[in-house]
């Protein structure tokens, strides 16, 4: 499964690949620190990714407080694991599968997830706040609204690039399940959207 | 549900902002979480000593009954040879007495095995190799943790698996460690 997250076709694990030479240096060297038990290093980690990894959280769980809660899980899994990162993915792709599980986990301890699909399809959701304008704000709110296994597909694969093997090792799932989830959703956003005007 | 439609949505998707700050500094939290003693660096390796110090225990028994019977007349301990400098996490040093016994068996150790069958002789000295890993890998964590109480009694406990191995291969020491040999 950690082969899987090597992640060299997604964009996001590109994205890092092109990060600029001297942050990367750094970066290893905060990881270095970091396995250390060197928690300013680590903090540093923290204020390098924590917008990436709050923001796959809130796509995770359309909830601001689930996404602080999952977040902040990550990220204290991530310094008890530290000693296991070897560098074979991108420190952001270790975390991303870190965010992905502590997501996971949250929802399996709880009915809560359940319970907020259930509600914001009675009521108006409360707007969560992702920077995104026009007809990607609807997008984002049709996503909101998509249950929760296609909504973590969709995430997975059409935000963040990663493919249907690595999303459905992330997500413990078979790539087929992966490549249903996204057909699923994109069918139920295609509903949604189209009735706000949203057309090819 | 057109390729049209797939493609602009998959196009609009790629366009959403996957890097969002968090209304709040979440920070805090995490030092607090982080900062409490869930965390251990020393568990594995502690983990792994300790089980290395257990197979040293079931190990030496073994070997116990395999060479109790086949063991000669004793030999007489020469405390001038020194076979190495035992260790104790750099900051600790074993009592004279339990380095007198150690030296002079481990000198002997050598006239010992010729006494016995190969295949105790081989079955002694892996034991004793399992031993000196033991205490090296437990040395190397008490480099990190000098005043772990735990990690000093595993390696007291170690050198002493050594001793009882080497005492019952010579017959000869007749010194108990205790913890003020240290």
């Amino acid at each position: 499964m950690e082969a899987l997250l090597t992640a060299e076709g997604s964009d996001y694990s590109q994205g890092m690949a092109n990060a600029g030479t001297d942050k990367v240096v750094e970066e290893e060297a905060w990881i270095r620190q970091a396995q250390r038990a060197d928690a300013r290093a680590f903090e540093a980690l923290y204020r390098l990714h924590a917008d990436k990894i709050y923001g796959l959280c809130l796509r995770m769980t359309g909830n601001v407080s689930e996404a602080e809660d999952c977040t902040q899980e990550a990220f204290i899994q991530a310094w008890n694991k530290m000693d296991k990162f070897r560098g074979d993915s991108a420190f952001a792709t270790w975390l991303h599968r870190i965010a992905v599980n502590a997501v996971l986990g949250r929802i399996r301890k709880s009915k809560r997830e359940r319970d907020r699909i259930q509600a914001v399809a009675d009521v108006q959701p409360a707007r969560v706040s992702t920077g995104d304008t026009g007809e990607l704000r609807d997008l984002a709110e049709a996503v909101d609204r998509l249950p929760e296994r296609a909504r973590h597909v969709f995430v997975l694969n059409a935000v963040y690039g990663y493919s249907h093997e690595e999303a459905a090792g992330m997500l413990g799932i078979a790539a087929g399940t992966s490549k249903a989830q996204l057909h699923r959703a994109r069918r139920l956003l295609v509903q949604q959207l189209e009735s706000q005007g949203f057309t090819a | 549900m057109t390729e049209e439609f797939d493609d602009k949505l998959d196009r609009a998707a790629r366009q959403l902002a996957t890097e969002i700050s968090p209304e709040r500094d979440l920070w805090p939290d995490i030092a607090a979480a982080i900062s409490t003693p869930q965390r251990s660096r020393w568990t594995p390796m502690f983990a792994q000593a300790a089980a290395v110090v257990l197979l040293i225990g079931a190990s030496s028994f073994l070997t116990y009954v395999m060479v109790k019977d086949d063991r000669g007349p004793g030999v007489i301990i020469q405390p001038e040879l020194v076979f190495e400098q035992a260790s104790f996490g750099g900051n600790y040093h074993l009592g004279p007495g339990f380095q007198d016994a150690r030296n002079g068996l481990r000198a002997e150790l050598d006239v010992e095995l010729d006494r016995l069958s190969p295949e105790a002789r081989d079955d002694i000295q892996a034991n004793l190799d399992l031993i000196h890993q033991a205490i090296v890998d437990i040395n190397a964590v008490l480099e990190e943790e000098p005043d772990n109480m735990r990690l000093q009694q595993m390696l007291l406990q170690a050198y002493r698996e050594e001793l009882t191995l080497l005492r019952r291969v010579g017959g000869l020491t007749r010194n108990v460690m205790k913890r003020n040999d240290i």
